[in-house]
């Protein structure tokens, strides 16, 4: 960060503000979920922090046994995975819908399964709500996506930054979930590959499949939200609760569309820190 | 010793705050970017303010899980009157006494913290920790740790700002046009009864639904906390809040033979500001830096 050479005022003035205040004084509030590096951030590209907004939902996933022997989506579990967070993040996007805002920032999307009840989870959608100091795009739409809602990224503030600069608008965030059952090798199968280096082509497949169709998923909701892409993908796995041979295979990143033609951001000045970290 | 009678500073904080005052020692609890941040932005660290409160919680308020009209709400005597009213069919109880037994312990921490910061001639605290710790089962001890600064300035603020924040966060902000002003937190406990719909939803046949019951608490213990940390801030006269950390507990309790009902327990902590540079952006822009590793 720069700063002009007027900073030497700096504590004079923040110090008379101080010595200004008044308890009980009105004045308009906001919260934030962010960091200062980000909130700086946000604020810099054009936006303001309305409130934090959350949205929860404690969800009993239910039960679904895989065949030993086979490779196949357990899709009680995808769907349950897949309805729980949708009902977090709906919540989320309707307490900024209530602040008016233009899109959430920073949003977190978190499973906690609880210890006090088997298969009970928590499914929370933590974010900050933001509105653009333009009510319109520079290309002169709104901020909000197609579906009249407000935006949802999960990029970090300086992700999100940077993305505003290079010309381009957050849709929404957007994900694909699968569970998947791999199945045990047959006893034969496994004698016979004792002591030997090979490719275990049902596994392979099974782990190919379940990610395709995580990976698929998300992508059939950016084509919902007329994206040019997604940025800021995670494939990500979670055991979860399953045993070893049940996985979740979860894909999400931010839907992104362009806001001008071109894409330039300011060449980047080369630091070298002295620092080890 | 005589007994101190909890008023003011201990004794021997102060008698450290006289021997201050004589040698004029500095110490600081920050690191060095730290800093060298906040003498960045025109404060002196001054020297490491700490305020500790042992508190005994023996009562909680606890007066039944609210599922026979909220005894809560009634204002029995001896019974916590809830934080949250009963809404709908489901009955929330706060467990107000306990709810206030742990702001009387933060409280108390942070005005010893800052009484020690206005000794000091300090103007703010910054870097504030709050650690909490269990003495045996019922006793907690409240502490809350940070480094205070001054300000090469004229005008002295009417209270000792105190932050959560390090020192570089606190030169960026200012750098940016705000000052951290106080820091805030909000609390909130709620017990919530298991009806027969609860149990259902989270019993092994329910399949894939929702458990409302729980949601419904969890939400309501967390807006409750967020209502309270936004109220705080408000009166502190702030125009916007950094959240640093919001966290939620669960856990069961048995009031009565095989009957199990839930409590939640939310806090949000975080540093309240406000603005000083009222132009239309702020003084700064960023510098976009590539590290060469």
């Amino acid at each position: 960060m720069t700063a002009d050479p007027t900073a030497t005022s700096i504590p004079e003035d923040a110090m008379r503000r101080l010595a200004e205040m008044r308890p009980g004084q009105a004045t308009s509030l906001f919260t934030s979920d962010l960091s200062v590096n980000e909130f700086l951030l946000v604020r810099e590209a054009g936006f303001r922090p309305l409130g934090l907004v959350l949205g929860s939902s404690i969800y009993h996933v239910g039960f679904q046994l895989g065949r030993w022997r086979s490779n196949q989506e357990l899709t009680v579990l995808s769907q349950a995975m897949y309805h729980a967070r949708e009902l977090a993040m709906t919540r989320m996007e309707a307490e900024a819908d209530q602040l008016g805002a233009d899109g959430i920032v920073g949003v977190r999307l978190e499973i906690e399964f609880k210890e006090f009840g088997s298969d009970l989870a928590e499914f929370i959608a933590i974010g900050t709500a933001v509105v653009a100091e333009q009510p319109q795009t520079p290309d002169g739409q709104s901020w909000r996506n197609n579906q009249g809602q407000p935006f949802t990224s999960d990029l970090s503030g300086q992700d999100f930054w940077t993305l505003i600069q290079a010309g381009y608008a957050p849709l929404g965030m957007v994900m694909g979930s699968c569970v998947y059952h791999i199945a045990h090798q047959r006893f034969w199968q496994a004698m016979g590959n004792i002591g030997q280096n090979v490719e275990l082509p049902q596994f392979t497949e099974a782990l190919y499949d379940a990610r395709e169709l995580a990976m698929s998923r998300m992508q059939a909701e950016a084509e919902r939200l007329v994206a040019e892409g997604i940025v800021g993908v995670q494939l990500r796995s979670f055991g979860h609760r399953w045993g070893g041979h049940t996985t979740e295979f979860f894909a999400i990143g931010t839907a992104v569309r362009p806001l001008r033609a071109d894409h330039v951001i300011a060449k980047p000045q080369l630091v070298l820190p002295l620092s080890d970290s | 010793m005589a007994q101190w009678d909890g008023r003011g500073l201990p004794p021997v904080a102060a008698e450290r705050m006289k021997r201050f005052a004589r040698t004029g020692l500095r110490t600081s609890l920050l690191t060095v970017p730290s800093a060298l941040g906040i003498r960045s932005v025109g404060f002196e660290p001054v020297g490491e303010v700490m305020g500790c409160i042992v508190e005994h919680i023996g009562w909680s308020g606890f007066g039944g899980c609210g599922y026979f009209g909220g005894f809560g709400g009634l204002g029995m005597p001896g019974m916590g009157s809830g934080t949250v009213r009963p809404s709908g069919s489901a009955s929330f109880v706060g467990f107000e006494p306990y709810v206030e037994a742990l702001y009387r312990g933060y409280d108390t921490a942070l005005e010893r913290m800052t009484a020690e910061a206005a000794a000091m001639d300090a103007d703010g605290v910054v870097g504030v920790r709050l650690p909490v710790s269990h003495l045996g089962a019922d006793n907690r001890e409240f502490l809350a740790l940070g480094t205070a600064v001054r300000a090469r300035s004229r005008h002295r603020p009417r209270r000792v700002f105190t932050t959560e924040l390090a020192g570089q966060d606190v030169a960026k902000l200012m750098m940016a046009g705000w000052v951290p002003s106080a820091l805030v937190y909000g609390i909130s406990v709620l017990v919530r009864h298991d009806d027969w719909q609860t149990q259902w939803q989270s019993s092994w046949g329910a399949g894939n639904t929702e458990v409302s019951g729980y949601t419904e608490l969890v939400t309501h213990v967390r807006a409750d906390a967020r209502h309270r940390f936004d109220q705080q801030a408000r009166s502190a006269g702030a125009e916007g809040a950094i959240v640093s950390s919001i966290s939620l507990t669960i856990g069961q309790i048995e009031p009565s033979e095989n009957h199990r009902d839930h409590v939640a327990e939310s806090t949000v902590f975080g540093t309240a500001l406000v603005r000083f540079h009222r132009g239309p952006t702020a003084p700064t822009r960023s510098l976009t830096i590539l590290p060469l590793r």
